[in-house]
C-alpha cells in the first residue's frame, strides 16, 4: 500500500526513491489510528455504560456478549479502553517528529514501529478469540481490528530508513539513536 | 500486492466459512484461527517494505493443507481447507512488483 511518492529533495534516505517520513506518508496512517481511536472510544463507552446501546448491523447481540465477555475484562481497565490508549499513542508517535525523522529523530519513529506492533498483535487474538471462545461477532471489534493491521505495512518503511540510518553510523549510535547532529 | 491482497481474501474467507458451509467442531475452531492470521500477514506482506511477510504464510497454509488428515469433520470442510491451504502457499510465493528502492532493504541491516 505505496500511499503517494514523495520526493523532498535531502529528506529522501540514500538509496531510496522516496521520504518514507514525509507528511504525504505519514498523515495517512496517523488518520487511520485516530479513526482507531474513534471506535475503541466508543466501545469503551458502552462498556462502562456510558452508552447504553452498541451498534451492531450484522451479528444481533454478538457485540454486546464480545464487550461484555470476561476476556474484555481481564485487566484492571477494558480491552477497547487500552486499545484506544494505544491508537492514540500510535498516532502520537507517528505525528512527532518533522519530514526527516528518520536520522533527525530515530528513537521516535523506532517507538513509533514498536508500538504499532503489538496493538497489530493483541487485535488479532481478539478477533480469533470471538468465535472460538464466545461464538460470537463484533462489527466493530472487526473493523478496529482491521485499522490496527492495516497501519502495520505502511509504517515499517520509516522504521527501515531509520534503521539502515543506524547502521551507517553504527560507531556512534547512541548519538545517532537520539538524533544529536545528522 | 494483488497476491497479497487475494490471500487476504482466503484468510476472510476461511472466517465466514465455517457459517456459509455449515460446519462446526475442530475444522471450524482451525479456520477460525487460521484465517485472522493468514488475513493479517497477507495485509502486512501488501506494502512493498514488509513483502518478505508474505513468506510466514507458508506456515498457515501447510497447516491448512495437512490438517483435515487428523481434524475429521465433514468433508466440505475438508475440501475448503485444502483448497484454501492451496491458494494460499501459492500466493506467498509470488512477490509482485516492487517499484520503489529502499536503501537496500531489510537485507543490508545484516551485513
Amino acid at each position: 500500500m505505496e500511499l503517494q511518492r514523495a520526493r523532498t529533495g535531502t529528506d529522501v534516505p540514500p538509496g531510496w526513491d522516496y521520504n518514507p517520513a514525509d507528511w504525504s506518508q505519514r498523515i495517512p496512517i496517523i488518520g487511520v489510528a485516530l479513526l482507531g481511536c474513534a471506535i475503541a472510544v466508543y466501545l469503551a463507552l458502552f462498556q462502562y455504560g456510558i452508552v447504553a446501546d452498541v451498534w451492531e448491523p450484522f451479528f444481533g447481540d454478538g457485540t454486546r456478549r464480545i464487550l461484555d465477555s470476561p476476556l474484555s475484562h481481564v485487566l484492571p481497565v477494558s480491552d477497547a479502553a487500552l486499545g484506544a490508549f494505544a491508537y492514540l499513542l500510535d498516532a502520537a508517535t507517528g505525528a512527532i517528529g518533522g519530514r526527516a525523522r528518520w536520522r533527525t529523530m530515530p528513537w521516535m519513529v523506532l517507538l513509533f514501529g514498536v508500538l504499532v506492533g503489538p496493538l497489530g498483535a493483541v487485535s488479532v487474538a481478539l478477533v480469533i478469540a470471538q468465535p472460538v471462545a464466545y461464538d460470537a461477532w463484533c462489527t466493530l471489534c472487526l473493523a478496529s481490528a482491521a485499522v490496527s493491521i492495516v497501519m502495520i505495512g505502511p509504517s515499517m518503511d520509516e522504521v527501515l530508513a531509520s534503521l539502515q540510518h543506524l547502521k551507517r553510523n553504527r560507531g556512534r549510535f547512541w548519538r545517532a539513536f537520539w538524533g544529536k547532529s545528522a | 500486492m494483488t497476491a497479497a491482497l487475494v490471500s487476504a481474501a482466503v484468510g476472510l474467507w476461511l472466517m465466514a466459512a465455517p457459517a456459509v458451509l455449515g460446519y462446526g467442531g475442530a475444522s471450524a475452531d482451525s479456520d477460525r484461527v487460521v484465517g485472522p492470521l493468514v488475513a493479517t500477514f497477507a495485509i502486512a506482506a501488501a506494502s512493498q517494505s514488509t513483502r518478505s511477510v508474505r513468506w510466514v504464510n507458508l506456515l498457515p497454509g501447510a497447516w491448512l493443507i495437512l490438517s483435515p488428515a487428523w481434524l475429521g469433520g465433514p468433508w466440505t470442510a475438508a475440501v475448503n481447507s485444502v483448497l484454501s491451504g492451496i491458494a494460499v502457499v501459492a500466493l506467498s510465493t509470488v512477490r509482485g512488483r516492487l517499484s520503489y528502492r529502499m536503501g537496500g532493504g531489510w537485507g543490508i541491516l545484516f551485513k
